[in-house]
C-alpha cells in the first residue's frame, strides 16, 4: 500500500475523501498536521500546503494563499475519531507511547500527539484532550545507504559507526536501509526498536525488510533490549535508533565490550555536537565509534555531509561524495 | 386419514417440545462458551495490553480451533469478524461495527436479553483505559454467570417440562381433534 494511502486510512471517513480527492500523488509529503481549529497543513518539498476549495479542495502552498475563509480547518471530533481510529479504538493499548508523547501506525509512520498532561506526582501519566498531531509519514528506500556503506567497512570487517543528523534528514531510513545491506552481506544484527519505526511492526511481523540475518526487538526500551539482544541472540552488529539517555549508551557501551560492533544515530548537526554532549562526548573520546556519518540538510535521505573516522578525521567529505566506491 | 393427521400432530407437538428442551440446553452451552471467551479477552487486554483487532482475533482463531468440533463456532468466527472489519479501518465507530456484526448471531439460541448485554459491552469496549476495560468485561461476565445460573439451576426441571408438554400437548390437541 502507498505510504500516504496508509495515513489517510487513519482519518474520519470525510477527511480521507478531501484528502483523496485533493491527492497527495505529486508531492513527497513528510508530514501532515492537525490543530485544533486550525488549518490542515502538509508539509512537503520544503514549504508547508493547506487545503483551499475551489471547485474541490486541493493543495496550495500557504504563502501563496491569503484568503482564510475557504482553508480547510480541523475541527475537534475530527482529532477525536483519528486516534479513536489510529489506535483500532484501543487506546488504553497505548497508554506508555502516549505517556511519550507519540504512537506508530502500520507503515512505521509516526503520530506525534500533544495536549493536556494528566500528572501522577511529578510523572506525566498520559495525556487528555489531545489537539494536536503531527503525523510523520515514513518511506522505505531501499538503496539510499548504496555510496556510504563501503566507507563503513574496514578490511571487510564493519566499523561502529553513529549518524549524526538533525531531526527531519532522514536518518531513519538511512539506518534502515544499512542494517538491510549489512545483514544481507552477512553479519548477524540486532536491531532494537523503541519506536516501532525501523522495521514498522504489525503484530510482530517487521512491515519494512530488514535482510536476512535481522533479529527485531520491537517496542522495547534501548538499553534494556540491548542487554536482552546480547543475552539471547549473539548479534554481530546492534542497532538502535536515536540514542541519548546515560542508559542506553552505557548499554551500548557494554555492547561493544562484549565484542559486537554498533550502528546507532543521534540528533545534532555536527562531530563537534557530538563532543559537546555529555556522556557521548565520553564515548569520542574512547573511540567507541570508528566511522561517523553527518547527514546534509533537508533532500534525498544518504545525502551526507561527511564521514570521519573514529579520531575524527574527515575521509569523505560533501564534495566528493558520488565520485569514489569502494572499500576502505 | 383421520390417524395419519393424528399422528402428525403428535409428532410435531413433540417435536416441538424437544426442540424448547434443546434450545435451553444450547443457550446454556453458548453463555457458557461465552464467558470463557470474554475472560481469554480480558487476559489478552489486560495482561498483553493487546489492541482490540489482536485481541478479538486472537481469541477467535484459538476457539474455532477448539470448539470447531463440537459445532460452536458462530461466536468465534463473530469475535474474527469484528477483528477484520477493525482492521479494514473504514471509519466506522466500534459500536456500529459491533452491532453489525452481531447480525450474524441472530440465528442462535442466544434471547433478547442476552442480546442486549452483548450490545452494551460493544458500546463501552475500548474506552478510557485498561481498568475501564477490566470493569466492562467484568459487569458483562457477572451479567453472563447470573444467566448461566438460572439456566443451569433450572435445566432439568425444564427440559423434562418441555419434553413432557410437547408429547402431552399433541396428545390433547389429538384427542381434542378427534
Amino acid at each position: 500500500m502507498e505510504e500516504m494511502e496508509q495515513v489517510i486510512r487513519i482519518f474520519p471517513q470525510k477527511l480521507r475523501e478531501i484528502l483523496r480527492t485533493a491527492g497527495t500523488e505529486g508531492f513527497r509529503a513528510e508530514e501532515l498536521r492537525l490543530r485544533i481549529s486550525q488549518p490542515l497543513m502538509m508539509r512537503a518539498e520544503g514549504r508547508d500546503w493547506w487545503l483551499k476549495m475551489e471547485k474541490g479542495y486541493v493543495w496550495r502552498p500557504v504563502e501563496e494563499t491569503w484568503e482564510r475563509k475557504q482553508i480547510y480547518c480541523v475541527g475537534e471530533g475530527e482529532i477525536r475519531d483519528t486516534l479513536e481510529y489510529m489506535s483500532r479504538y484501543s487506546l488504553y493499548a497505548f497508554d506508555e507511547e502516549l505517556r511519550q508523547g507519540f504512537l506508530t501506525i502500520p507503515g512505521g509512520h509516526r503520530v506525534g500527539v500533544a495536549g493536556q498532561a494528566v500528572l501522577e506526582g511529578s510523572r506525566v501519566k498520559t495525556l487528555r484532550n489531545i489537539s494536536f498531531l503531527n503525523i510523520r509519514v515514513a518511506r522505505e528506500i531501499p538503496g539510499c545507504g548504496d555510496q556510504l556503506l563501503p566507507w563503513l567497512y574496514q578490511e571487510r570487517n564493519f566499523c561502529s559507526t553513529l549518524i549524526i543528523s538533525a531531526p527531519g534528514r532522514g536518518k531513519t531510513t538511512l539506518l534502515r536501509d544499512l542494517i538491510r545491506q549489512i545483514s544481507d552481506r552477512g553479519l548477524k544484527v540486532g536491531a532494537v526498536d523503541e519506536r516501532s519505526e525501523i522495521g514498522a511492526c504489525c503484530q510482530g511481523k517487521p512491515q519494512n525488510n530488514l535482510g536476512l540475518r535481522t533479529d527485531l526487538l520491537d517496542g522495547c526500551p534501548k538499553a534494556e533490549g540491548i542487554m536482552m539482544l546480547i543475552r539471547s541472540m549473539s548479534p554481530q552488529v546492534i542497532a538502535v535508533d536515536e540514542i541519548g539517555g546515560k542508559e542506553d549508551l552505557e548499554a551500548l557501551r557494554y555492547g561493544k565490550n562484549c565484542g559486537c560492533s554498533l550502528l546507532a544515530t543521534v540528533h545534532g548537526n555536527s562531530l563537534e555536537d557530538i563532543r559537546k554532549k555529555p556522556v557521548l562526548g565520553e564515548f569520542v573520546e574512547e573511540k567507541v565509534f570508528s566511522r561517523y556519518l553527518v547527514l546534509g540538510s533537508r533532500g534525498k535521505p544518504g545525502r551526507a555531509e561527511g564521514i570521519f573516522d573514529g579520531e575524527g578525521n574527515l575521509l569523505w567529505g560533501k564534495n566528493q561524495l558520488g565520485e569514489g566506491e569502494g572499500e576502505k | 386419514m383421520k390417524w395419519i393427521g393424528a399422528g402428525l400432530v403428535m409428532m410435531s407437538s413433540t417435536l416441538i417440545g424437544f426442540q424448547t428442551a434443546w434450545q435451553w440446553k444450547m443457550r446454556l452451552k453458548w453463555l457458557e462458551q461465552l464467558r470463557h471467551m470474554i475472560y481469554s479477552l480480558k487476559g489478552e487486554i489486560l495482561y498483553g495490553h493487546t489492541a482490540l483487532n489482536e485481541a478479538f482475533g486472537r481469541v477467535g482463531t484459538r476457539f474455532l480451533q477448539a470448539e470447531g468440533e463440537r459445532g460452536l463456532q458462530k461466536l468465534p468466527l463473530f469475535f474474527l469478524s469484528v477483528a477484520k472489519r477493525i482492521d479494514q479501518q473504514e471509519g466506522e465507530a466500534f459500536c456500529q461495527i459491533w452491532q453489525e456484526e452481531m447480525k450474524s448471531l441472530s440465528a442462535s439460541p442466544l434471547k433478547e436479553e442476552d442480546m442486549a448485554s452483548l450490545k452494551n459491552l460493544g458500546d463501552h469496549l475500548g474506552y478510557l483505559d485498561l481498568t475501564m476495560q477490566e470493569r466492562n468485561l467484568l459487569l458483562y461476565v457477572e451479567q453472563l454467570d447470573e444467566q448461566i445460573d438460572f439456566l443451569r439451576l433450572h435445566l432439568k426441571d425444564r427440559t423434562k417440562l418441555y419434553a413432557s408438554l410437547g408429547i402431552m400437548g399433541g396428545i390433547f390437541l389429538t384427542v381434542a381433534m378427534l
